[in-house]
């Protein structure tokens, strides 16, 4: 080898070392330990990758990786605050502080990033702070830029109805959903309502209120957002068993369509749900069961039993795995075709997830 | 309401806002929209009517009802009022026996 041809080689290796991880296109796992831990976990190894420890208190809540895959924006500082984590330094590259001075402001669930990763969609809920009492102020959606550093201030802020815990973007990134009792299309510009589809306020015969508990965004491998909801029938005696039942709401981000069917007499309680990427009418649902349910033909497939609670789940690329995570500290492991538990992921130090999210990204 | 009775004077202004019909934001466990606005009955029993239901086991819900001030009467209020309530104790199922009750400030 020559002098020449070894120092092109040496560069060449240089160049492949210090590539960014998003060109391998590996999928990892991105959730949250207490205390403000973030946890890269990497699904086919069966292992923890890497943890990045967040300053300042609080536990994580929102996680909501940018489109590359290089910054988590994490919601944290008691859900007071949005920081974005570069997923290669380890670095903090961003942070929005909701409150200012006699306004005390929390995310309350809602966090989006855009899909060109310019703008970071956050759910904001302000109190003016009395001298012993709290004020309530109007709820928005705080817009910032992702690029405005560690003193980030709203670019905009997007009225939207009390009580929005769900922000998704259609995948032009030219319509934000909205989901709080009903399901509000949003131009993400200017805030204004393209559409609402209703979901609490439905006026569907011989039915009551269906019951929806949607706080989480795991919803990027299908691009679909899908939720359980509970209802009574007003038809029938309460101590009749198909008096309560069960069903899913979905919401497909790239068309905007909206629906909602029921399946089963209510038999057990599910937190929240995701779509398999690769067979669509496949829905899987977490709480104390794992539950599976065909939605083309509106029936429950299987029903399996866990080892403890979990409140959250997603899925890998393939369809072939679901995780199931929050409460403690596991991520428990389950084949998509049997609802088999086929692995599970202890997180460092036994650490609770809480609350936290669990989503897919791509380095 | 005619089977809950008031004890306090805040649970007997709800009380007459029902009646008044003045009280129409209030729903049952829709989404939680911030401390003590949440009017969610568990931890007792689900909604069969037993237990099976809960979450299992409890201390795996416990910071999941906390850190959003699901139940302020049952769990301190760690967004506003008792923020370093749990920061010591980093796994409940491990440690909850160093959680202790919480006062109201004097």
């Amino acid at each position: 080898m020559t002098s020449k041809s070894f120092v092109a080689a040496l560069l060449a290796l240089a160049a492949f070392a210090f590539q960014p991880a998003t060109a391998s296109g590996k999928e990892y796992i991105l959730t949250s330990t207490k205390p403000n831990t973030l946890v890269l976990v990497d699904p086919a190894a069966r292992k923890v990758a890497r943890t990045y420890k967040i300053a300042g208190p609080g536990a994580p809540l929102g996680i909501a990786p940018s489109p590359d895959g290089r910054i988590a924006y994490v919601v944290t500082n008691h859900w007071g605050s949005v920081v974005g984590i570069d997923l290669d330094s380890g670095n903090e590259v961003f942070r929005a502080d909701l409150s200012d001075g006699a306004i005390r402001a929390r995310n309350m669930f809602g966090l989006e990033v855009s899909p060109d990763g310019k703008e970071l969609f956050v759910m904001r809920s302000p109190v003016r702070l009395g001298q012993g009492e709290y004020e309530v102020q109007d709820v928005g959606i705080a817009v910032y830029r992702t690029d405005a550093g560690l003193k980030a201030r709203p670019d905009r802020i997007l009225p939207v109805p009390r009580r929005t815990t769900g922000l998704f973007m259609a995948p032009a990134g030219d319509k934000l959903y909205a989901v709080s009792w009903d399901i509000h299309t949003l131009d993400p510009k200017d805030g204004k309502v393209l559409k609402v589809d209703k979901v609490a306020n439905w006026d569907r015969p011989n039915y009551g209120t269906p019951d929806v508990f949607g706080v989480w965004n795991q919803y990027e491998q299908a691009k679909m957002f899908v939720n359980p909801y509970f209802v009574a029938r007003t038809d029938v005696a309460p101590t009749d068993p198909s008096a309560a039942k069960t069903g899913l709401l979905t919401l497909d981000f790239a068309t905007g369509k909206v629906t909602m069917a029921d399946f089963e007499d209510s038999a057990a309680i599910m937190f929240s749900s995701v779509v398999n990427p690769v067979r669509r009418n496949e829905v899987f649902s977490v709480y104390n069961t794992l539950t599976k349910t065909d939605i083309g033909t509106n029936r429950l497939v299987k029903r399996v039993t866990l080892p403890h609670t979990y409140y959250c789940l997603n899925i890998s690329g393939d369809g072939k795995e679901v995780y199931v995570a929050g409460t403690v500290s596991d991520i428990g492991i389950y084949s998509t075709e049997t609802l088999e538990r086929i692995g599970e992921i202890r997180l460092p130090d036994d650490h609770d997830m809480g609350g936290t999210w669990i989503r897919m990204v791509q380095r | 309401m005619k089977h809950l009775k008031p004890i306090n004077r805040k649970a007997a202004q709800v009380e007459q806002g029902a009646e008044a019909g003045t009280s129409g934001e209030v729903r049952v466990m829709q989404v939680v929209s911030g401390c003590t606005s949440t009017l969610d009955p568990g931890w007792e029993v689900d909604p069969f009517g037993g237990i099976a239901a809960l979450c299992q086991p409890v201390e795996a819900d416990l910071y999941g009802c906390s850190d959003p001030c699901w139940w302020p009467v049952q769990v301190p209020d760690t967004i506003n009022t008792h923020p370093d309530w749990s920061a010591e104790v980093p796994s409940a199922p491990r440690d909850w026996r160093k959680l202790q009750s919480v006062y109201r400030k004097k």
